[in-house]
């Protein structure tokens, strides 16, 4: 039984059963179960079809077959994975570094002895070391999304980090995926579990990483909590292979004053969608969450963004600034639900987009649900072309077309990345904005 | 240096500049007068190589080169500068940012290497001290939040780093107050030098009591009509246009 407007998912439970006895934690009860239960709850939904108005912009027709298959541990590894290491960027950032190679942990490659205070190690690990304490922590969340509920059930492996109370990290730590030649046909599921506890406070890298030209799919879940006091912020990196799906959820928790900032970029990848979930539980919390993406011929990125105001005195800032070449296909929405109780909200969301030339497609999508009558909500969305003045004036000034176009694109994704306190975070963002924007002007 | 011939220009259609003929020699200082809707701003976009300026007839010559074949940033690399009416303001780009790519662009085209940063930051702080620029300015958005003056005083600090051997000035002095005015009309006597060459394009006399024409144009009716020197910038600023014929009779 599946639910109206969605893609039928048994393709999905054939899959599943055949990929059963290699799915890691097989022996465990719970887990079993859970992957069971998890299977189930998809089957009973199955795939968001574009007649679900969530999923209107990004297609999963691609996805309905079931083609993406399990990838089990052993045909997982890839000799060929340090060459795709960004090396420079990884020296840069001092703190541990979690590597996952087509879904798995990748010791060689990770580095996992933190700072004292947390608790740093992959799933798989997790649940073998400290079976009960891994059943509490997995799976608390309740996602009505049928994608989340395959993850469960699919899940190759993921992080745990807990960075318990009061401990405030000095340096960031960086959860790369990197999908190789391996990943052809495949899915990769990738659930990760991050707890920061009261007064305590991490800056996590996320970066995606692949090959052009590989087919297959990264799907990954965070399930976050945020406790109160305490800070989390995360940079995304998505430049996977041009021929790669990337879906992303995260599911954020937030207690009294804490602060959350998410920031991305999403470059890579032939369909991407990013879900950023946040609930405000606690008052006086503040969530900021911005990003770019860019998107090209054969490029359709998604962010999709659900602030859930559920108490009084929080803030929520969102700004997202979409570049489109040629052919090209972005869809921001940005969801703000303000409960009655929730007064004194402030959410503000922007939303700009800029088409490089005509062809491509930006859709902007701001839905505000206030039930509270004392707030302050504001959404903005934008979609224009470079202003032509500009381009004459930094060329009466010497600069040529290319050069004049690129510093102002360049400068319209910068405005985005402005407050990144971490210089080599940054840096990054603005190189990666720069070369995507080399290849298109 | 500047020899425009018979110059017929189009914008969307619209026939403005209808065989307009100028000479500019080396260090010499032109200005052109001219009701509104002359033609006057269409002229320094002619000039400068704007989009959508359709020369329909005649040409443009720069030190012996065709301008016509040459996009407005190579015009620049050949040495002309233009003072905007109204600069343009672009979020995101500091000024520092934007000046050192317009340097060096210039030096691009000129096969010279990129200046050294530190010489460029040298050289720039020289420039905005000698026109009075705070130097807080430099690291703002391009003109983002400037005002009318400062923004012209932006103009003049971008003339003197890019140093051009021809500045066209289009109505720089529009909407200063008279310290502004002076400012600006430092900062283009400044440039006045036996090998450079500056066309003024302005409404009023005002300007013209600070930096002192050669010569004297009056723009009307997509022609010039009137050629003078200094005199007839007074004359017009005491009689107005309707003392001249519109139709290149002299009056």
């Amino acid at each position: 039984m599946t639910e109206k407007n969605h893609f039928d998912g048994a393709n999905y439970v054939t899959n599943f059963n055949a990929a059963s006895t290699e799915l890691p934690g097989s022996s465990v009860a719970w887990l079993n179960d859970l992957r069971q239960s998890s299977m189930t709850a998809f089957e009973n939904v199955g795939l968001p079809g574009p007649k679900v108005e969530e999923w209107k912009y990004s297609n999963l027709n691609i996805l309905k077959s079931g083609q993406y298959q399990f990838l089990n541990e052993s045909s997982s590894q890839d000799l060929q994975i340090d060459n795709l290491c960004d090396k420079e960027f990884l020296k840069d950032i001092k703190g541990a570094k979690v590597v996952f190679c087509n879904g798995y942990y990748h010791q060689s490659l990770s580095n996992i002895s933190a700072e004292p205070g947390i608790t740093l190690v992959n799933l798989n690990e997790y649940i073998k070391v400290g079976p009960k304490d891994a059943q509490r922590l997995i799976h608390q969340k309740k996602s009505k999304s049928s994608l989340n509920a395959l993850n469960a059930a699919l899940m190759s492996d993921g992080v745990v980090l807990i960075v318990e109370q009061g401990v405030k990290l000095s340096e960031p730590i960086q959860i790369i995926h990197i999908n190789t030649e391996m990943a052809t046909a495949k899915a990769l599921r990738n659930r990760h579990y991050i707890q920061i506890e009261k007064n305590a406070s991490a800056q996590i890298i996320e970066s995606y990483i692949g090959v052009d030209g590989v087919d297959c799919w990264s799907h990954t879940v965070s399930e976050i909590n945020v406790a109160d006091g305490a800070s989390l912020e995360i940079y995304q990196f998505q430049n996977e292979g041009n021929a790669t799906i990337h879906t992303n959820e995260a599911i954020i928790d937030l207690g009294e004053g804490t602060t959350f900032k998410h920031c991305s970029l999403n470059i890579g990848g032939r369909l991407s969608r990013t879900e950023i979930k946040p609930t405000l539980k606690g008052i006086n919390s503040k969530i900021e969450l911005r990003g770019a993406f860019l998107s090209r011929d054969g490029n359709s990125h998604d962010v999709f963004t659900h602030i859930k105001h559920m108490v009084e005195q929080c803030d929520s800032e969102q700004n997202y600034r979409g570049v489109l070449a040629k052919g090209g296909k972005s869809a921001f929405q940005g969801k703000v639900y303000v409960a009655k109780d929730a007064q004194l909200t402030n959410a503000n969301q922007s939303n700009k987009n800029l088409i490089l030339e005509r062809g491509a497609e930006a859709n902007s999508k701001p839905e505000l649900l206030i039930y509270a009558d004392d707030v302050k909500c504001s959404h903005g969305a934008t979609v224009g072309e470079l202003d032509q003045e500009a381009l004459f004036y930094l060329k009466t000034r010497g600069l040529d077309q290319a050069a004049a176009k690129a510093l102002l694109v360049e400068a319209f994704i910068a405005e985005v990345y402005e407050d990144v306190v971490l210089e080599p975070v940054k840096c990054k963002y603005l190189d990666l904005a720069r070369k995507w924007l080399e290849a298109e002007l | 240096m500047l020899e425009i011939k018979d110059l017929h220009v189009e914008v969307a259609g619209q026939k403005i500049l209808k065989g307009l003929n100028l000479t500019i020699n080396s260090g010499e200082v032109h200005a052109i007068m001219g009701p509104n809707g002359a033609g006057k701003s269409t002229l320094s976009y002619a000039i400068c190589g704007k989009q959508g300026y359709d020369i329909t007839q005649g040409s443009i010559t720069f030190k012996g080169k065709d301008f016509l074949q040459l996009e407005a940033n190579e015009r620049a690399g050949e040495g002309v500068f233009l003072g905007f009416q109204y600069p343009v303001e672009i979020p995101g780009v500091s000024n520092l940012n934007f000046l050192k790519a317009a340097l060096n662009s210039i030096r691009k085209y000129r096969g010279q290497e990129d200046m050294a940063a530190i010489d460029f930051l040298k050289l720039i702080r020289a420039k905005a001290a000698e026109l009075e620029m705070d130097p807080e300015m430099l690291k703002r958005a391009v003109n983002v939040g400037f005002s009318g003056g400062e923004k012209k005083r932006n103009e003049m600090v971008q003339m003197a780093l890019l140093d051009p051997i021809f500045s066209v000035l289009d109505e720089t002095d529009s909407g200063l107050d008279i310290d502004a005015l002076r400012i600006v009309a430092e900062g283009i006597n400044r440039m006045r030098d036996p090998k450079k060459s500056i066309l003024v394009i302005t409404h009023y006399q005002r300007l013209l009591d600070y930096v002192v024409p050669d010569f004297v144009h009056v723009l009307a009716n997509g022609k010039i009509v009137k050629s003078g020197d200094k005199a007839l910038a007074r004359q017009l600023e005491k009689e107005g246009y309707t003392g001249i014929d519109v139709d290149g009779q002299a009056a």
